[in-house]
C-alpha cells in the first residue's frame, strides 16, 4: 500500500483531538469514579467494542455482506457529497471495499467488518484526563465569570464567591446522588433546551462533587481544536451524526453500553434534539440512553452485580440562548427532520458572549433540578442504592432480566423495558419541571394574545406583532394569581417554582421578565408602552409559556378559560 | 424479596380469582399439562389432580406465570397484596376487560404500578368461560410488551384446540376487550328491542370506529381494533357466544332494573362503569363517540329503549 500523502498527515494531526502523554499523568486512587482510569482503558474498550460489534454480524453470512454493502453505499454517498479532504481519504477506501465485496471470502469479508468498525470506534471513543479535568476544574469557572461579568473577577479571586453560583441553582437530592454514584453506575438523563446544556451541567457535577460523566457530544463541536481538546480529554466522545450506516449506530451502542458495563457514570439527552417548542419533553425513544438497561442485563448475565441508576434532570432557563432559532425552526414544522441546525446562535461568538453578559444581569437564571433517581425498571432507589417495590420493600432488579431463574441478554424484552423506561422518565420531566418567572409572565400575556385573537389560528396569530397589549395592573394581579395556583400545585407535589417566582411579589415578577427580554434577543419579546404592556414577538412568547402548556387549564381565569383550552392543545395535560 | 422454588416450579401456573373465568383458565392450564394454584375470595368448587386451591395469596408466588381473573373494583388490592410476594421475575397477566379512572388506566397498568412486576399482559379476544372449561376448539390474543409473555401463555394455556396469537399492543388490546365488552351489551340490547341485521351492522361498525379513535389517543394501534381483540371478538358476541354480556344487553332492553340484572347474570359487568368513563372521557378530550356516549346513557336508565332507536337512527350521516 502506498503512503497517504503529506496533506492527509498533517490534516490527521490537527483534526484528531489532542492528548497529553500518559507516562506523566497521576495514578488514580480506588475511590476515584471510574473515568480517572479511562486513559489506560481506552484501547481495551475500544477492541471489546469490535470484538462484540464483528460478533453481533459475523455469524450469519448472509447478514454480513448485507451489512457491509449498506454501509459502503451510504458512507461512499456521503463522503461524495461531503468533498472536503477529510472524506477523500475515507472514500476511496470505502469505494474499493464496495468494489470487492462480491468477490471477497467470508474470512476476508469479516476482516473487512473488523477494519471498518474499529476505525469507527476509534472517532467515536473519547478520552478523560485527569490533568486536564483538575485544570478545567479551577479555570472554567473563573473564564466563564471573566466572561460574564469583567467587573466581579478581582472580587472573586479575593472572596472566592463567584456569581456563576447564584447564577446557576441546583436542586434535587444530590447527596443522594453522591452516595448511589459510589456503588453503582449514573445515567444522568436531562431534558434538552441549549447547546449550553452540557457545559452547565459539567459545571453543576464539579461544584456540586458529583462524579464527571461521559457523553456523546455532536462531530460538529469538536471542529474547534481548542474546545475539542477539553471536549474529548473530559469524557466526551464523539457523535457524527452524518453517517447514517446501521453500521456506525451499532458501533455507537455498542460503545455506549460498554462504557456503562464497565462503570463509566453517563450522560445522554433522550429526547435526541433540543426541544424545539420549548414544551418539555413527553415522547421520549431513550436511543442511546436505552443501552443502559442492555448494560444492567450484560452484567448481570455474567455475575456482575453493580446497579445501573437512571436520573432524570430538568435544565430550566429563564433565557435560552437559541429560542429565536429553536422555535423558529419548530413553527416550520421542520423540528424533527433538521436535526442539526448548523447556523444557530450557539456558533455567533458574539451571541453567546451577549446571552452571557445578559444572563449576569439575572438572578438565578437557570435551574437544574436532580429527580429521584431509579432502575432500569422504573423502581425508585432508597438512600442505600436499592429498588424499592410498591409494598416499600426492596425488590432485586436482576430478577427482571432473568428467565427461568438464569438472568439472560434478551434485545427484545429489552426493548420492552426501554419503552417503559421512557414513559416513566417522560413523567418524571412533567413533575421535575422548575417554573420560572419569564415563563410565566410569558403565559400570563400569550394567554391575552390568544383570548384577544379568538378567530386566528396558530399560525395566524404569530403574526400579531405590536397589536395586542394587556394593562400591567391586570398582568401584575393575573401573574400573581396564577404565582399562587402554581405554588399550590408545586405543594402537591405536580411541579417546582423557581426562587425568583417564588419570593418576589408580582410587580417585581413583570420587570425582571421584561428587563431579561430586552437587550439579549434581537427583537423585543414585548414592551411596556404607557401603563400598558405590548406583545411584540408572539413566537418568543409562545417558545418562553410553552413549558406551562400542562398546566393551561387549571391556571385559568373565568374570562381565560377558552384561551386556555386553546393553549392546552398545543400539548398535553400534566 | 421472593425466594424463587425448587427447579420445576415455574411450571406451575397461578390463578387469582375463583369465578367462571378463573376456572376456564384453569382447565386450560391443566389440559396443556401444567399443575395450577388457584386462589379465591370465596372457594366454590373441589380441586383437581392438577389444580390446587390455596389458601393465601402469597403461595401464588411460587408460580412464573401468574392471571389475574378478577373484576376490576377488586383488582388493585388484591395486586397490592399478592405484589407484596412477587418480584420482576414473574409475568402476570389479566383477562378483565374493565378500565379505571378518569384517564381510563387499562388493568395492565394498575398491575405496574401495584407489584414490582414489569412483564405484564392482557388475554383478549373471543375466550369465553365455558369454551376455556369443557376445551371446545377457539381462539384468543396475549398481548404484552414483552415476547416472552406472549411464549409463556401460549405453553400454559394454549395447543391444538386454543390457538393464541400474540401483539405487543398492549393498550390496544386492552381497550378493543373494553369496547368489545361493552358494544356486546348493546347488541344484546339491540337484539333485545327487536333490531335487525342491517342495524346491527351500523351499530356494531360505528361502535368500533370510535372505539379506535379513543384507543389511538390512548396509545393503541388502530390495526388491533381490526383484529381478533376488536373485531373478532365481537363477531363472536354477534354470532352469540353465550357470553353474559349479551344477557344484560337483553335485560336491560326488556326494562329490567341494572339491579336485579346483576343478579340473575351472576357476573360482574365491566361495561357498565366503562361505558360511563369512555363518555365522560370522550366529552373532555373533544374525541366523537356518539354511540359509545348512548350506550352510556342506556346503562344508566336515562334513555327509553325507543329513544335511543330514534336518537341513533335520526343522526345526520356523512362520509364513513
Amino acid at each position: 500500500m502506498l503512503a497517504p500523502p503529506m496533506h492527509s498527515l498533517m490534516f490527521r494531526l490537527l483534526s484528531r483531538p489532542l492528548r497529553l502523554p500518559a507516562f506523566l499523568g497521576p495514578t488514580p486512587s480506588p475511590e476515584d469514579p471510574q473515568i480517572f482510569r479511562f486513559h489506560s482503558e481506552r484501547a481495551p474498550i475500544v477492541s471489546d467494542v469490535v470484538r462484540r460489534v464483528v460478533q453481533h454480524y459475523a455469524g450469519q453470512p448472509e447478514r454480513l455482506l448485507h451489512v457491509l454493502n449498506e454501509a459502503g453505499n451510504a458512507e461512499v454517498r456521503r463522503l461524495a457529497s461531503q468533498g472536503d479532504l477529510e472524506a477523500s481519504d475515507a472514500l476511496g477506501s470505502w469505494k474499493r471495499l464496495v468494489r470487492r465485496l462480491g468477490k471477497m471470502d467470508e474470512d476476508e469479508r469479516r476482516e473487512a467488518l473488523r477494519e471498518k468498525v474499529r476505525d469507527f470506534t476509534e472517532d467515536i471513543a473519547g478520552n478523560f484526563d485527569p490533568r486536564v479535568y483538575g485544570l478545567a476544574t479551577r479555570i472554567i469557572p473563573n473564564l466563564l465569570t471573566a466572561v460574564m461579568s469583567p467587573k466581579a473577577m478581582p472580587q472573586q479571586l479575593l472572596s472566592g464567591f463567584r456569581p456563576l453560583d447564584g447564577l446557576i441553582t441546583a436542586e434535587g437530592p444530590i447527596d443522594k446522588l453522591r452516595r448511589l454514584a459510589k456503588v453503582g453506575t449514573l445515567v444522568l438523563v436531562p431534558t434538552h433546551s441549549s447547546n449550553l446544556d452540557s457545559i452547565a451541567l459539567g459545571y453543576v457535577l464539579m461544584r456540586e462533587r458529583l462524579p464527571p460523566v461521559v457523553y456523546g457530544a455532536g462531530k460538529n463541536l469538536f471542529s474547534n481544536p481548542l474546545i475539542s481538546f477539553f471536549m474529548h480529554n473530559l469524557g466526551a466522545y464523539r457523535v457524527d451524526r452524518r453517517i447514517t450506516a446501521p453500521l456506525y449506530k451499532e458501533a455507537l451502542k455498542t460503545y455506549s453500553c460498554m462504557m456503562i458495563e464497565r462503570g463509566y457514570h453517563s450522560l445522554f439527552f433522550p429526547g435526541g434534539t433540543r426541544a424545539r417548542s420549548g414544551l418539555i419533553e413527553r415522547r421520549l425513544k431513550l436511543g442511546l440512553a436505552g443501552t443502559g438497561v442492555e448494560a444492567f442485563a450484560r452484567n448481570q448475565a455474567r455475575g456482575v452485580t453493580r446497579p445501573v441508576y437512571f436520573v432524570p434532570a430538568t435544565l430550566n432557563y429563564a433565557l435560552v440562548l437559541e429560542a429565536e432559532t429553536l422555535i423558529e425552526d419548530h413553527l416550520k414544522g421542520a423540528g424533527q427532520s433538521r436535526y442539526i441546525i448548523e447556523d444557530d446562535e450557539s456558533s455567533r461568538l458574539d451571541r453567546v458572549y451577549a446571552f452571557l453578559t445578559k444572563l449576569t444581569q439575572l438572578r438565578s437564571a437557570m435551574v437544574m433540578r436532580f429527580g429521584e433517581p431509579m432502575d432500569p425498571f422504573c423502581n425508585p432507589i432508597d438512600d442505600e442504592g436499592r429498588s424499592i417495590a410498591p409494598s416499600g420493600n426492596p425488590v432485586d432488579p436482576a430478577s427482571y432480566v432473568k428467565c427461568h431463574g438464569v438472568a439472560t441478554v434478551d434485545p427484545a424484552r429489552d426493548a420492552g423495558y426501554t419503552r417503559e423506561l421512557g414513559e416513566a422518565i417522560a413523567r418524571e420531566y412533567q413533575r421535575e419541571t422548575v417554573i420560572l418567572w419569564t415563563q410565566l409572565v410569558a403565559h400570563i400575556l400569550y394567554r391575552q394574545l390568544v383570548h384577544a385573537t379568538p378567530e386566528l389560528d396558530l399560525f395566524g396569530r404569530q403574526r400579531v406583532r405590536g397589536q395586542v397589549g394587556m394593562p400591567r395592573a391586570q398582568l401584575e394581579a393575573e401573574v400573581g394569581q396564577a404565582r399562587d395556583l402554581l405554588l399550590e400545585f408545586a405543594a402537591a407535589g405536580r411541579v417546582h417554582v423557581g426562587p425568583v417566582l417564588r419570593s418576589m411579589p408580582p410587580d417585581h415578577i413583570v420587570a425582571e421578565a421584561l428587563a431579561a427580554w430586552s437587550g439579549y434577543h434581537t427583537k423585543p419579546v414585548a414592551t411596556a408602552v404607557g401603563a400598558d404592556v405590548m406583545i411584540e414577538d408572539p413566537n418568543l412568547l409562545l417558545f418562553y409559556q410553552n413549558r406551562l402548556v400542562p398546566f393551561a387549564e387549571d391556571l385559568a381565569t373565568p374570562e381565560t378559560v377558552a384561551a386556555a383550552r386553546t393553549i392546552a392543545a398545543l400539548g398535553g395535560r400534566a | 424479596m421472593t425466594v424463587r422454588g425448587a427447579e420445576g416450579t415455574e411450571a406451575k401456573v397461578a390463578v387469582v380469582g375463583g369465578g367462571s373465568f378463573g376456572w376456564g383458565l384453569a382447565h386450560a392450564a391443566e389440559r396443556a399439562g401444567r399443575e395450577v394454584l388457584l386462589w379465591s375470595r370465596r372457594p366454590q368448587r373441589e380441586g383437581t389432580a392438577k389444580i390446587r386451591l390455596v389458601g393465601s395469596l402469597a403461595e401464588l408466588a411460587r408460580a412464573e406465570l401468574v392471571f389475574f381473573a378478577v373484576p376490576s373494583p377488586v383488582m388493585p388490592a388484591l395486586a397490592r397484596e399478592l405484589g407484596a410476594h412477587l418480584d420482576g421475575a414473574h409475568y402476570l397477566v389479566h383477562v378483565s376487560r374493565g378500565i379505571v379512572g378518569d384517564e381510563l388506566q387499562t388493568l395492565s397498568q394498575v398491575l405496574r404500578t401495584c407489584t414490582p412486576c414489569r412483564r405484564v399482559g392482557a388475554l383478549a379476544g373471543p375466550l369465553v368461560a365455558q369454551a376455556l372449561t369443557d376445551g371446545s376448539p377457539g381462539g384468543g390474543v396475549v398481548a404484552s410488551r414483552f415476547p416472552e409473555v406472549h411464549t409463556t401463555v401460549r405453553e400454559a394455556i394454549g395447543g391444538q384446540r386454543l390457538r393464541i396469537y400474540s401483539t405487543d399492543d398492549l393498550i390496544g388490546a386492552e381497550f378493543a376487550s373494553t369496547a368489545v365488552g361493552l358494544l356486546a351489551m348493546a347488541v344484546g340490547f339491540a337484539q333485545g328491542v327487536g333490531l335487525g341485521p342491517a342495524t346491527l351492522a351500523v351499530m356494531a361498525s360505528r361502535g368500533m370506529s370510535e372505539a379506535t379513535r379513543i384507543g389511538v389517543a390512548l396509545g393503541g394501534r388502530s390495526e388491533t381494533f381490526t383484529g381478533l381483540s376488536g373485531y373478532g371478538d365481537l363477531l363472536a358476541a354477534v354470532a352469540g357466544d353465550g357470553r353474559p354480556e349479551l344477557a344484560v344487553g337483553r335485560q336491560l332492553a326488556a326494562g329490567t332494573p341494572l339491579a336485579e340484572i346483576g343478579q340473575q347474570v351472576g357476573a360482574y359487568i365491566e361495561g357498565l362503569d366503562s361505558a360511563r368513563r369512555i363518555a365522560a372521557y370522550a366529552r373532555r378530550t373533544g374525541i366523537r363517540a356518539p354511540l359509545l356516549s348512548m350506550c352510556a346513557e342506556v346503562f344508566a336508565g336515562r334513555v327509553s329503549s325507543a329513544e335511543v332507536v330514534a336518537a341513533l337512527m335520526g343522526r345526520q350521516v356523512g362520509a364513513e
